[in-house]
Order: C-alpha cells, then structure tokens, then sequence
C-alpha cells in the first residue's frame, strides 16, 4: 500500500535483506552506477539495466523520524504523505493523476535515517517524473483548513499505524523493546510516531519541516534502468538543476551513539489474540556504516549460528531435540546507529518458555566456546556475497541499495566491495564478533509474547 | 505403486546420457526405448514480441518450455507448473498437497533434509514448491555457473524424494501451530466466513484440521505426489543466460523421474448463490481495527466482458489512489490506510471483490461508504475522462511488468496457464484500448450492485447490525 513506512518494526527486517545486496565484482563494468553532483549540490547516481524499457527515479532525502524535534514523533512519515497534496502549479490529487496517466507507479517511504520517494515508469516519461518531483522539492502548498487535506491525512496516518502495529500483538512488543534498546536515542519512538503526538502535529509543523530539510543540496537522485548518464544529466538539470538551494537543510543529523545496556529485562507482552508464543532476546548490535567489517564479521556468524534451516540454532532446538518451531539469529546493521542483535525461537506445542530458552542459551554458548568451522563460515559468506547477483535482477533493489547506502553517509564504493568485503571474514573473526554482542559482559532485553491468561 | 516402476526405468534410460548422478534401476519398460531414440535437433519456434522475445520448444524428453534467453546476468529463473493442486485433496486429508509441496526441498537420494538444504546454499541456488486450489508449482533461481548441478539436484527431487519422517513430523507440528494461529487471523477468518457462506460444500472451502493433519503419511505424500506432478502436464517457463539448447537437456534431466500421466478429480464449478438481502457477517477478533472484505460475483477470463471489468476495476478500487474507493473513504474521509478492488477470474471460481481496515468505530460509515460508491457505479457509471486515465494508466504501465528476469517468468507461467496464447502479451494492451465507455457501464451495472456482495467484517466493528459468524475459535 502506497506511503509504506519502512525503518519501523517489521518492515525493518524485510527491508534489511536487499540492503546487504549490491553488484557483484563479475561484471562490475555493465552494472557499475555513475555519480556526479549538480551546480546545486543535489548528487546524482545513474545505475545503468538495459533489459527492459523502464526506469525507476527515485530521490532520497537526508531525514528521517532521527531528526524529528521533541514531542513532534510521527511528522517525517505524516509528512511524506503530505508531499503527495498539492503543489503551487498541482492540484490536491493531481500529482498521482498524473504519473497515472504516464503508466507509472509512485511510492514514497520514510525510515529513521531517510525518507524517499520514488515513481517506475517507462523511460520516456522520466523527463516528467524529474518535473514533478523537483515541482514538490520547492513548492508544496500544506493545506491549513482544520477541516482540510492535512487533517484527514493525519486520520489516515493513524489508520495506518493501527493497521501496522496496534492490531498485531508481536508488533506492539517490538515497539517497546526497541523503545527500551535505544532508550534516550531518537530511535527511541518508532518511525511513525507515538498515536498522542500524532494526532497534535499541525499543518505548521509540517510546513516547518518541510523548510528546513527539503532543498536539493540534502537529496540524492537514483535512477536505475534503461537509461545513461549523460540523458540523466541532461533532464536532471533541466529540473532539479533549476532549484535554487534554500540554505537551512543544514545537514546537521541527529544521529549519536547508543549506549550499551546496563542490566537485563524482562518485557512481557500477552494478548488474547496470541496462539502461538515467541521468545526473544535483544543485545546490543553493530553498524554497517560506523563499523563495517565488524558488521559484515557479524552478519557471516550469525548466519552460521541462525539464519536458515542449516544454521546451529535450527538444526539443534527445531530438527534434533524438537523444543521449537523456529529458530533464528540475525542483526539490524544497516541503520546508522547501531541496531539490535537478536536471537529467536517460537516453542513446539507443551514446551514452556524456560525450557526454550534455557536450551536455545545453551546452543548459543556452545557455539561461542567451540567456534565455527571453516566449512560453515564459507557457505555463510558465500551464500551472502551471492545476494548481491541475485540483487541485480530487480532495478528497484538496485536503486534502494544505493539510495540507503548514500543517504546515510556511506558511498558507491562500500556498496560495490561488499562480496569482497563479506569473502574476506574469517571464522575467527565471525565468531569473534558474535562472541563480542553476546559476551559475558552484555545485558540484554528479553521479551516474551504470551497468550492473554486463561487462553490456549 | 506400479506407476513408480515405469518412471524408475525411464528415468534410467534419459539419465544414461544426461549424467551420472543417478544409480540407475534395471531398465524394465518398453516406454523406454521411445526415450533414448536419436535426439532430433531440438526445433525452437521464436516468438518476437513486443515485451520479449519467446522461444518455444519441447524438449527429446516431452516438456513444453518457454523461454526467455537474458544474457546479461549470470542467473536463471526457472518455474515449472501442474493444473491441480489442493482441491485434489481427497476428504479427510486435507493438507495433502501442501505436504507434497513441504516436503520437495526436504531431501532426496542420498540427501537427507539437511544434505539437500546444504546443497542448495553450496550451489547459492533456491528451490521450492507451493500449491494453490487448483495448481501446484515449483520454482528454482541459480547461477548458470552451476546450472548443471542445481538441476541435477531438483532432478533428484522429482526422482527419489525421501519424505523422511523427521521433516514429516516437522511439518505436522508447523501445521498444529498453524491450526491454532489462524484462529485469530483477520484474513483468515474473513476467508472463513465468506467460503462458507459462499460455497460451503465445495473443495475450495474445505481447510486443514487436528484429524486431517493427523491422517496424512509420508506415504500417502509421495502418492499424491505422482498424481500432481506429472510429464504430460508440466509447463515450464524459464528466463536466464541460456539459450534452447543448453536449457532442453538440463529440463529432461528434471522431468525425467516425473509419471508420464495421471488422473485427478475433477473440480466442480462454483456458482455463486443469490444472497438474501442481509447484514454484514461479523466475526468477533479482540484488536482496534475491523477488517472489512466483499465478495461479489466476477467473470471467467474468456467472457468478453473480461476486459470492460477489468478496466472498470481501475477507477472502482484497483487503480490506487486514482479508485474512487480510494478517494472517497481514505483522501476525502481519511477512513482507512488502503482499500483496493480486485477481479479473480479461476477456472471454478469468478468472484469481484476488495477489502480495507477501518478502526472499528468507523466500520459501519466505511461499509456504507463502500456500498454508496457501488450505487453511484450502477446509476451512473464512470466519466470519459475516468475511462481514458484508466486505460493510459493500465497500457502504460504494462512494461513495468516486464523488467526482471523473475517478472517475466513468472508473467509467461499465467498466460500459459489462463492458456491466453503466446501473443498476448503484443495484444493485451489493444484489447485494453477496444473497450469502451459503453462495455464498462453496462458491466458496472449488472456486477456492482451492492445487494450482489457478501460483506465480512473481523474486529469489534461498530455501526452494524450483523450476523454473528460462529468460528472455530469461539467453539
């Protein structure tokens, strides 16, 4: 459904998968992107994919739900909806009539880091994709009736965060772990905002916003697909060359370090909606941007101990002693900030939650004592550094991979090296960084998604 | 079990040439000699339309392929499909099928669960099978690097699938937590409702339970098995770096531990009842929102008023924000986060319908808003303009369907499957342009009367008098 919110809870994890992706070394030259910069400061990454008449433009603007001011959560998603409204030059609506009638697809999504909007069209009509786009950039009409189109979107915003979180019992204890993890972070609040902060935010904030972080020296154009970069270039000044900067984007992000956690706890959440229960342990992880090697280091352990149906976790709690339905590990690396590491696992029916746990810790510490054979360690990079052949299949994982990457400080460069990067982990390394989120000194928080009382 | 002895000795006689993966059974059909006969140069019909260039073969073993040659990645995309799937279960064994499905990555040969499944990531390949009511389907992605061995792999599958008892007993346990958390699954339960008011008595409303999930063995898996996946109905679609002649021998080596033939129970169709004039059915679920989903009567993919619905569809709820359902209960009322319209237009089954969330307070105002747009479709029908955007939107757009190998596979396997012809895809877009303002009043008028559609609301809704729907949870 259009103006999806990624970076928030679930979303977050689908999303991570294609964002660890990028072009493999094979045949960099074919799918190698370009970038250049504009008079304006606007950068400009062209990601060439002659396979189909069709482009997807995309761009990315440097702010997210972390920049968001106190007691304001929720205005960088509830804006991007806005942005679809209306226009100096557009009438409400007109914006998605028209891509429409051009047969494309438009879409927007804002995470904690980035918000991003994007329209796939045939190629002919990137030219107009370019005019809209650079058209709301600089002149965005936020209607201020009370009873007008800001007020109803804010009611749809609402919606969607009921769709997304409310009705969803495991949704609802993300949201608070998460909230505890990055406790006196900005990633504290979920992407789209506390429901009481929601509902107060104004057409004023949202025109403050969109003062101050929208202006072309604190976006990035993606294209991707049948196009080449000197036809980029040539419509990318036409429009978007043509705005002139306003100056406030200052660049400034509120990004920080997130302190590590200094005890256990224990969240609980029932429902008389949960069948099944699940039990989780959340550390403290890595970031891809700030520390990639310790990050990819991570990602290969954790993929040896979790991350399918060969990996430690399954085969011993799900295949050999049967205490589970799942079982998994992974980690959040790719936000700016560091994310959490997790461990996961849903019991087989009449296995309590203290055996669960008490036999998933002990799979994760025979795995730290022991180490990981080399064999495991190879499949895991190769199977990871492979996403990235795979990744070019679809020009908007393409886009995305680039875009997000950008967007948080990281370059073309970091993209383009990860197979190399990912190949090159040891074992020693992998099961160093694993050792390292889930070592003796660590406090987690453990959560638990239980069936309301008397159920079941 | 006489049908396995013949595929064992044909699959000997093909693996002969093709590899020497297999540990070949004493050939013991006449079948067989057919098989090994001089493979004739492989005769491949090119099909150069405007979204792809098709090239249409069989193969010396018997498969029907299209494919798709793309050379500038080093990966293939290859699925294969069978008409019949879980409808074909027979009463009492429902899930039948889809442990067939479960169970095709699970380990073969020599492979057990856990040798096959490393296999597959040494390979960096992915292979899986999936049914629906009436097809059962599997695909599979690689490098072309290693194309030879994943087929070689996949062909192990449909030879000799183990059907182990310990993935065996995992599937049952995922199906009893299944059984319990579809309980309180919106979706779940708005389908519930909807079939069993619908077509209660048909195979399609049939779903699992704690007996039929107790009753299924890996024996009578590997039987049903035999019955779906056949020679004589496989349809293969393919798109990657490789060209017929690479491709033919690698499909035969799949197919060839595969029964020629065999028979299915046929599938009844479904004619929708009238429906008293009634109430929205309610089915209670403790959450903030209700989910409200209609069902009305559709079209079969070959009545020529296919195409007017299709395009109506667009302006009713399936054009996104240009819906008039879109405007109205989520731009204008700011009801709800999404609301869309879709036609499905199966074989047995034709229904039109759509669906939203609504927080449960407005449930009532949102289906009454739903039930108002349909009215203004009958009375009034759609504008020129409307009908224009509809159709530059769905033309136009139509190639954004066609950018990824995976797309395209997949968008040959449906025309295929709807048997629409190797040239739709060059003819789609006129058959778009042919319809007129006319068609698609007239059909707004006989299929979107309101009284016509089933409404099924899950949550605590307010503001309608409703039918207590009795579900499983509550008994």
């Amino acid at each position: 459904m259009k103006r999806i919110l990624t970076g928030g809870l679930a979303a977050l994890a689908v999303f991570a998968l294609p964002a660890s992706a990028d072009t493999a070394a094979e045949s960099a030259e074919t799918w190698t992107p370009t970038t250049f910069e504009l008079d304006n400061g606007m950068q400009v990454v062209v990601i060439p994919d002659h396979r189909a008449p069709v482009v997807t433009h995309m761009v990315w603007y440097k702010v997210g739900a972390v920049d968001e001011a106190p007691g304001k959560s929720g205005i960088a998603h509830l804006f991007e909806h806005v942005m679809f409204q209306q226009t100096d030059t557009l009438a409400p609506g007109e914006f998605d009539s028209i891509v429409s009638r051009n047969g494309g697809q438009s879409n927007a999504f804002t995470s904690w880091d980035y918000t991003a909007y994007f329209e796939r069209v045939a190629k002919e009509q990137l030219g107009t994709m370019m005019e809209l786009e650079a058209d709301r950039m600089v002149n965005l009409v936020i209607d201020d009736d009370p009873e007008g189109a800001f007020i109803s979107e804010r009611d749809v915003v609402k919606e969607e965060r009921r769709q997304r979180i409310d009705n969803n019992p495991g949704v609802i204890l993300q949201e608070q772990v998460l909230s505890e993890l990055w406790k006196d972070h900005p990633y504290e609040i979920t992407v789209i905002g506390n429901m009481d902060e929601v509902a107060a935010l104004t057409p004023e904030d949202g025109l403050n916003f969109y003062h101050e972080y929208y202006s072309p020296e604190n976006a990035i154009l993606v294209v991707a697909g049948d196009v080449s970069e000197d036809e980029v270039r040539t419509l990318a000044e036409a429009t978007y060359g043509q705005i002139i900067p306003t100056g406030t984007a200052h660049g400034q992000r509120k990004w920080r370090d997130v302190p590590l956690l200094t005890e256990d706890k224990l969240i609980v959440h029932s429902d008389p909606k949960v069948r099944q229960p699940v039990w989780s342990r959340y550390y403290n992880g890595v970031s891809q941007i700030r520390t990639p090697h310790e990050a990819y280091a991570l990602e290969v352990g954790l993929e040896v101990l979790g991350g399918g149906m060969t990996s430690r976790l399954y085969q011993s709690l799900v295949e050999q002693q049967q205490l589970a339905i799942s079982a998994a590990s992974y980690a959040w690396s790719d936000l700016h900030d560091p994310g959490p590491a997790v461990i996961s696992a849903s019991p087989a029916p009449d296995v309590s939650m203290d055996d669960l746990e008490t036999a998933v810790m002990a799979e994760v510490d025979k795995a730290l004592a022991e180490g990981f054979t080399e064999e495991e360690v190879v499949r895991a990079r190769n199977k990871l550094a492979a996403t990235a052949i795979y990744a070019r299949d679809s020009q908007s994982t393409m886009a995305n991979v680039f875009g997000s990457t950008l967007a948080i400080g990281g370059t073309i460069e970091d993209v383009l090296s990860y197979p190399d990067d990912v190949r090159a982990i040891t074992p020693e390394e992998a099961i160093a960084a694993v050792r390292t989120v889930f070592g003796p000194d660590r406090h987690f928080i453990e959560a638990q998604l239980l069936p309301a009382e008397g159920e079941n | 079990m006489k049908r396995l002895t013949i595929t064992a000795g044909l699959l000997a006689a093909t693996s002969l040439s093709a590899c020497a993966y297999f540990n070949p059974p004493p050939v013991e059909s006449a079948t067989v000699v057919e098989v090994v006969e001089e493979p004739a140069p492989l005769e491949v019909r090119v099909h150069s339309g405007d979204f792809a260039e098709i090239q249409q073969f069989t193969t010396p073993g018997g498969a029907s392929v299209w494919l798709v040659s793309e050379p500038s990645i080093p990966i293939l995309s290859l699925n294969m499909a069978w008409k019949g799937g879980e409808a074909s279960d027979p009463e009492g064994l429902e899930g039948l099928t889809d442990a067939v499905t479960y169970h095709m990555n699970e380990g073969a040969g020599d492979l057990d669960s856990l040798g096959f499944q490393t296999r597959m990531e040494d390979l960096n390949m992915s292979f899986g099978c999936s049914a629906s009511n009436d097809w059962t389907s599997c695909s599979a992605s690689m490098l072309t690097d290693n194309a030879e061995d994943a087929m070689a792999l996949i062909a192990t599958a449909f030879e000799d699938p183990r059907f182990d008892e310990g993935p065996f007993e995992r599937f049952r346990r995922e199906q009893q937590v299944g059984l319990k958390t579809r309980e309180t699954s919106a979706g779940f339960l708005a389908w519930q409702a909807a079939s069993q008011a619908l077509y209660p008595d048909h195979p399609y409303a049939r779903t699992t339970s704690e007996e039929s999930i107790a009753a299924l063995t890996p024996d009578l898996a590997k039987e049903q098995m035999r019955k779906l996946m056949v020679k004589d109905r496989l349809l293969v679609t393919a798109v990657g770096a490789v060209t017929p002649e690479e491709l033919a021998p690698m499909i035969d080596e799949v197919m060839a531990g595969l029964p020629e033939t065999s028979t299915l129970p046929e599938t009844p169709d479904i004619v929708l009842p009238e429906l008293e004039p009634a109430e929205p059915i309610v089915v209670d679920l403790p959450q903030p929102q209700s989910l409200v989903q209609f069902t009305g009567p559709g079209l079969k993919r070959d009545d020529e008023d296919f195409f007017p619905a299709f395009v109506l569809n667009y302006t009713y709820g399936g054009g996104g924000f240009e819906s008039r359902l879109m405007k109205t209960l989520r731009i204008e009322k700011g009801l709800t986060y999404g609301i869309y319209t879709s036609l499905s237009s199966g074989e047995h089954l034709q229904t039109w319908g759509g669906g939203g969330q609504t927080k449960n307070e407005s449930a009532g105002e949102f289906i009454q808003g739903i039930k108002d747009e349909m009215e203004d479709f009958v009375e009034n029908g759609v504008t020129e303009e409307e009908l224009a955007d509809a159709k530059a939107y769905l033309t136009g757009s139509y190639p954004l369907g066609f950018d990824s190998n995976a797309k395209i596979a997949s968008q040959m396997m449906g025309v295929r499957q709807d048997e629409l012809g190797i040239d739709y895809f060059d003819l789609r877009n006129d058959k778009v342009r042919a319809v007129t303002l006319e068609d698609v009043n007239r059909v707004a008028k006989e299929y979107l009367n309101p009284e016509d559609y089933l409404f099924v609301a899950v949550g605590q809704p307010e503001g309608i008098a409703a039918e207590e729907f009795e579900t499983e949870a509550e008994e």
